[in-house]
């Protein structure tokens, strides 16, 4: 039996073709990120959650997994990227008007409606600020959430990505407090990495909901800092990051022992993530 | 099994007309010895083929998930991209069972979830024709359930003294044999035959797991702090061939090659392998699997256990081919029988 007779007419479009997106805003907040903000052609890639990702692509170069830094229904698509990479290093060179490709968006992100009500803390480390934007633009539109507090830890003052932003968070009600890793001049806020911020916090661990967004490194001590708080597993959330190369739950890069992060993930409850030894 | 399957009987001539009609309309694989070793490859006229009883090296999976293929070609200049689906009529012939039922894990593979065009338009287009096999001291599909198959292929060949016992599985395979093999009904005789090679087959089995399959997913998740990783890891390569010979491995890589005149290219993606040390290796280089130990307790949970919850099976079909394959002779069914073993220690 075919699994369909006749493929050049009724099968479905590739999944690896990527959709078209015009750049229409590109900024270098910092020596390693550049800023994009997208038009896409096709406008049902528009419907994303925070806490999802792209798989942004150049011909010639190939495509990297982006997670998404606007809020959502913002009628455009924002990507914070990093330098890394062959691909991430080309898209540097990208200016407003130029085409970026895109498939997507990807994975599960965060379930703003089912977090309302609840005191919600966001820890975020380096380029971790990138998704973690996304998800409290979506949780300051919503309203109804309780106690709102935003940790945020970069390497330096030069490195602090959305500096510009957070003045307009805290009207919003968000208690934002930075940190940088060692001191700097002129720097007269907290000094030390994000975990440093923890203990201090006055949390009410009934009601409380802790999202970690950062790189592979910091979860282990968030976590520990965030255990030490009564914060149950249940009530952290935390998203994956993995080498992709489908976004389809096919390529097999991103599998830990049972689940595909670009499929069940990126976002986990840590509770998912009990039996999983390799996911931290 | 017996409702769908239909048993008929064809002469050596009738295999020879089926595969030229084969030709006739599509590409053909088979199975030939290829300097003495049993290998597939394209063949031209239906002498080439020798249905070989024991198992390929190199499974059969190239002809339907290739090493490497196009998904895309792109135009820089005119910032353009167009999908590619590479999928033309072909057949292969000399599937074993266990082939066969590796070939239906990859249906599950790239039809689950968002539709794999490129494989899924090929395996549209492929005729499967399966044979008889006699295992070698590194087949167990016994120990995994069953040695033979009712359903994923389109004919099943038996080769008896002269002829053969054709069994159909789809229309497809029965309009094949009523157009070109003009087969007739067996002789209780010639089935009488076919229950002995079958007996014969059962019969010849050396390795064998100690524990029924139902039982590998749980046995696995015991084992996640066995030092048999770590002897394994100790002497693994890293080489890859695991990997590459299995049937059901499918992971893979994809990346952009672009032609000299720097401008047009395509997107491939070509077979990648868990047993490598870059694959679960992300950007800011933090490596989420080290070591080789922990690279091939990935792999083996992959067959035994990972993809079961996902796909409702094993993932390994017992075929051997990765413990052939391996120059330090890391064993996949001695492996498993030291874990079941464990297991019962604890």
């Amino acid at each position: 039996m075919s699994l369909y007779a006749n493929p050049t007419k009724s099968s479905p479009p590739s999944p690896y073709l990527p959709s078209a997106c015009r750049i229409e805003e590109a900024l270098r907040p910092t020596a390693k990120e550049k800023f994009f903000r997208l038009a896409p052609h096709d406008p049902h890639i528009l419907n994303y959650s925070p806490g999802q990702f792209f798989m942004v692509g150049l011909p010639g170069y190939g495509e990297a997994p982006i997670s998404i830094t606007s809020g959502p229904d913002e009628g455009c698509i924002e990507l914070c990227i990093r330098a890394v990479g062959n691909v991430t290093n080309a898209i540097h060179r990208l200016e407003k008007g130029d085409t970026l490709w895109v498939r997507g968006p990807f994975g599960r992100g965060f379930d703003v409606e089912g977090m309302a009500g609840k005191d919600l803390v966001f820890v975020a480390g380096g380029i971790g600020i990138a998704p973690m934007r996304s998800l409290v633009k979506a949780v300051i539109k919503r309203g109804g959430f309780g106690r709102l507090t935003l940790l945020y830890g970069a390497k330096g003052p030069e490195e602090i990505l959305y500096g510009d932003e957070f003045e307009g968070w805290r009207a919003k009600g968000v208690d934002v407090r930075i940190t940088i890793d060692r001191p700097s001049p002129g720097w007269k806020g907290y000094v030390g990495v994000v975990t440093t911020l923890i203990p201090p916090l006055d949390i009410d661990e009934g009601r409380t909901l802790a999202v970690v967004l950062g790189p592979p490194v910091l979860y282990k001590f968030v976590i520990w800092g965030l255990r030490h708080k009564g914060i149950k597993d249940d009530d952290m959330l935390l998203s994956l990051e993995r080498r992709m190369k489908c976004g389809l739950g096919k390529c097999g890069h991103c599998q830990i022992n049972c689940v595909y992060v670009c499929q069940e993930g990126p976002v986990f409850r840590l509770s998912e993530l009990k039996g999983l030894p390799e996911a931290i | 099994m017996e409702e769908n399957a239909q048993y008929l009987y064809i002469t050596d001539r009738g295999f020879k007309a089926l595969v030229k009609g084969l030709l006739k309309e599509r590409r053909v694989y088979g199975t030939v010895r290829k300097d003495g070793f049993p290998a597939f490859k394209e063949i031209s006229g239906a002498e080439e083929i020798e249905l070989v009883q024991t198992p390929t090296h190199l499974s059969a999976k190239e002809f339907l998930f290739p090493q490497r293929e196009v998904l895309l070609k792109f135009d820089i200049k005119d910032n353009t991209h167009e999908a590619v689906v590479e999928a033309g009529d072909q057949a292969i012939i000399g599937l074993h069972p266990c082939d066969i039922r590796a070939i239906g894990l990859m249906d599950r593979v790239f039809s689950c979830g968002a539709q794999d065009v490129n494989y899924l338009a090929r395996r549209g287009r492929t005729i499967l024709i399966g044979s008889d096999c006699m295992p070698d001291r590194y087949c167990f599909c016994k120990s995994l359930g069953d040695t033979d198959v009712d359903s994923g292929f389109d004919i099943f060949l038996h080769r008896l003294k002269t002829g053969f016992i054709a069994r159909t599985g789809t229309e497809v395979g029965a309009d094949l044999i009523r157009k070109f093999a003009g087969p007739r009904m067996p002789s209780p005789r010639e089935l009488t035959e076919l229950e002995g090679l079958r007996t014969r087959r059962e019969g010849s089995f050396t390795a064998t797991l100690e524990a029924p399959p139902e039982a590998l997913p749980g046995i696995y998740a015991m084992s996640d702090e066995s030092p048999v990783w770590e002897r394994i890891g100790s002497i693994c390569y890293g080489c890859g061939s695991c990997n590459n010979v299995c049937p059901t491995c499918y992971c893979f890589d994809v990346r952009d090659e672009v032609r000299a005149n720097l401008n047009d290219g395509e997107r491939v993606r070509t077979w990648d392998g868990c047993t490598l040390d870059d694959f679960a290796r992300v950007s800011g280089g933090h490596d989420f699997r080290k070591t080789r130990a922990a690279r091939l307790k990935h792999r083996f949970n992959r067959k035994f256990r990972y993809l079961s919850g996902r796909f409702d099976s094993l993932f390994c079909v017992g075929c051997g081919r990765c413990s052939r394959a391996c120059l330090v002779r890391i064993n996949i069914a001695e492996v498993t029988n030291e874990l079941i073993r464990e297991s019962y220690k604890k």
